[in-house]
């Protein structure tokens, strides 16, 4: 039982072993960068929130953003690259494998390289920066990681299933995915928005991620209806990606 | 003998456009079999149908016995597929590309690292096998798509325009190896090349419009549209009398002159007599029957006109 998807998953692993070195110079270089820009430039004018240091407020979202930005990343553009370019997909599809198998271990992959990421990201500002938290906190911290790894993951897929041209690819992410994140209070308290905008800020998964992975890590807490939502997300992602997949590739 | 490949009533359609249309055919287990038609007229649907990536739109399609939708995953263990892209994994070295598809098939190392060094001896790759398939020609990128098709010992081989953009070199070396196959599985060739179908194959199909226009090897091809009484006639000297008199006969249907090489058609074989009474002997070099080609065949089948 999905050893299809675990073959897959293993395919993709051993390419990115080939080029890991670059990847993650790569994916480190802007969350870095942003930690600089906004947690060292800013340190003086910004001196806690919430009474959190400012660095210390934004670096679980910085972490969090590089899990889910390359899951989304590697999902889309993977599924994309092999179904139409190399159009590998089609020789997975003639072997004894099911289309399950080629999703899930797509999906996995995403996930998988979201979460490796996230993590060395994590490991780069801990050495930066003297903020230390206790084990228990970063275990709550990384079901909001995996969940939210998974679920971008997901979204990723759906997009490198359904959009047949790369530059669209590029505006979903500069049109939807960028928003979502940047809107769900990485650099600032959500305490900044409106009442009546918080409301619907609070319900949008990249919000139960980003604030639920800084309230887990910071503060040790599990807030319920983020861990609902997060959970919910990736769920509901899963299965939409399955389907449309399905739908897609079976014609 | 078996049936490998059952197809009945086979209906596809694309947005209301018959791609196939209400195709049958049974194809004999062990037997090389070529499916040929112009671009469009249907081939590549219908490979795709039997490889399970497509779902026909009516008719059922059995490969092996197995129903192609009922028991898909069963069907993809009895095939081996080579599309007509070369749909190579470009961050996989050859052997790698080999190894993952080994795996797919459930395949325990034991069992495939072998198999893959006598495939990689047997095609010339073995001292490639460690490059990626983009520094490979494409003679050598199509013989890495077919040994994959064939590391889990296929019963049914699907080929879809084989040897399509490779040098006459590498087109014989894939025939080559393809003979060496024809004993030891069903192979069903869709091919633009008519010299390629007459070499290979020992049956073939000519399709048009989504379906089948003939059915026979391709002596029997060939035989069947022999009714053209086509003739090649050289002259020494005298060609431009010779034209004369031929464009004035009456049952000279058409005539083409190269030099002194004329190529006629007789309206019927009994005019040859009267051909010969008219021209005389003595200016004449040879006169011999042009057989039909299966190109021939397959243009008075599907026309000149060239398809979009």
């Amino acid at each position: 039982m999905f050893r299809g998807a675990f073959t897959i998953w293993g395919r993709d692993m051993r390419v990115l072993r080939r080029s890991l070195f670059s990847e993650l110079l790569a994916v480190v270089a802007y969350p870095i960068t942003l930690y600089l820009a906004f947690g060292v430039g800013l340190k003086g004018y910004i001196n806690d929130v919430d009474g959190i240091p400012y660095g210390m407020f934004i670096a679980p979202g910085l972490i969090s953003m590089t899990a889910v930005s390359a899951a989304f990343d590697e999902s889309a553009w993977s599924m994309w690259f092999h179904r139409r370019v190399q159009h590998t997909i089609e020789e997975y599809r003639v072997n004894p494998i099911s289309v399950y198998d080629i999703i899930i271990g797509k999906i996995v992959s995403g996930f998988s390289q979201g979460a490796i990421k996230g993590i060395v990201v994590a490991g780069v500002i801990f050495l930066l920066t003297p903020f230390r938290f206790p084990a228990v906190h970063l275990l709550a911290y990384l079901f909001f990681i995996i969940f939210g790894s998974m679920a971008f993951s997901c979204i990723g897929t759906m997009c490198g299933t359904v959009v047949d041209k790369p530059e669209n690819i590029g505006r979903i992410q500069g049109v939807v995915i960028v928003p979502l994140i940047f809107l769900s209070g990485i650099f600032f308290p959500l305490s900044s928005y409106p009442h009546a905008v918080l409301s619907i800020v609070k319900l949008l998964p990249t919000t139960a991620i980003f604030e639920g992975a800084r309230l887990a890590l910071l503060k040790g807490v599990m807030d319920f209806q983020y861990c609902a939502i997060a959970v919910f997300t990736a769920a509901v992602a899963f299965a939409a990606a399955v389907w449309i997949f399905n739908r897609k590739i079976e014609g | 003998m078996n049936t490998a490949i059952s197809l009945q009533g086979i209906i596809k359609t694309y947005n209301g456009l018959r791609a196939v249309d209400d195709f049958s055919l049974d194809v004999r287990s062990g037997t090389i079999f070529g499916l040929l038609g112009p671009n469009g007229a249907g081939k590549t649907t219908l490979i795709r149908i039997l490889t399970t990536l497509l779902r026909p739109t009516a008719g059922t399609a059995r490969v092996e016995g197995y129903d192609i939708l009922a028991s898909a995953k069963s069907v993809r263990r009895l095939i081996g597929v080579v599309p007509q892209e070369n749909n190579l994994d470009r961050y996989l070295t050859a052997r790698e590309n080999l190894v993952l598809h080994a795996r797919m098939h459930g395949l325990q190392a034991g069992d495939y690292n072998p198999r893959i060094d006598e495939l990689l001896e047997l095609t010339g790759l073995a001292g490639r096998q460690h490059d990626f398939p983009d520094t490979y020609s494409g003679g050598m990128q199509r013989r890495l798509v077919v040994i994959r098709a064939l590391i889990h010992n296929p019963r049914v081989l699907f080929l879809d325009e084989p040897t399509t953009g490779l040098d006459p070199q590498s087109r014989r070396a894939v025939w080559d190896y393809i003979q060496t196959l024809r004993s030891r599985m069903t192979i069903f060739l869709t091919t633009h090349y008519l010299d390629e179908a007459d070499t290979l194959c020992d049956r073939i199909v000519i399709m048009d419009h989504g379906k089948a226009l003939v059915d026979g090897s391709s002596t029997e091809l060939k035989e069947a549209f022999a009714h053209s009484h086509r003739y090649l006639l050289t002259f020494r000297a005298n060609e431009e009398r010779y034209e004369q008199t031929l464009r004035s006969l009456p049952f000279v249907r058409e005539l083409e002159r190269s030099g002194a090489v004329f190529r006629l058609e007789l309206a019927e074989e009994e005019y040859l007599k009267p051909l010969m009474d008219s021209i005389g002997g003595p200016d004449i070099r040879s006169i011999c029957l042009e057989e039909p080609t299966l190109e021939d065949v397959f243009i008075e089948l599907t026309g000149r006109k060239v398809r979009e």
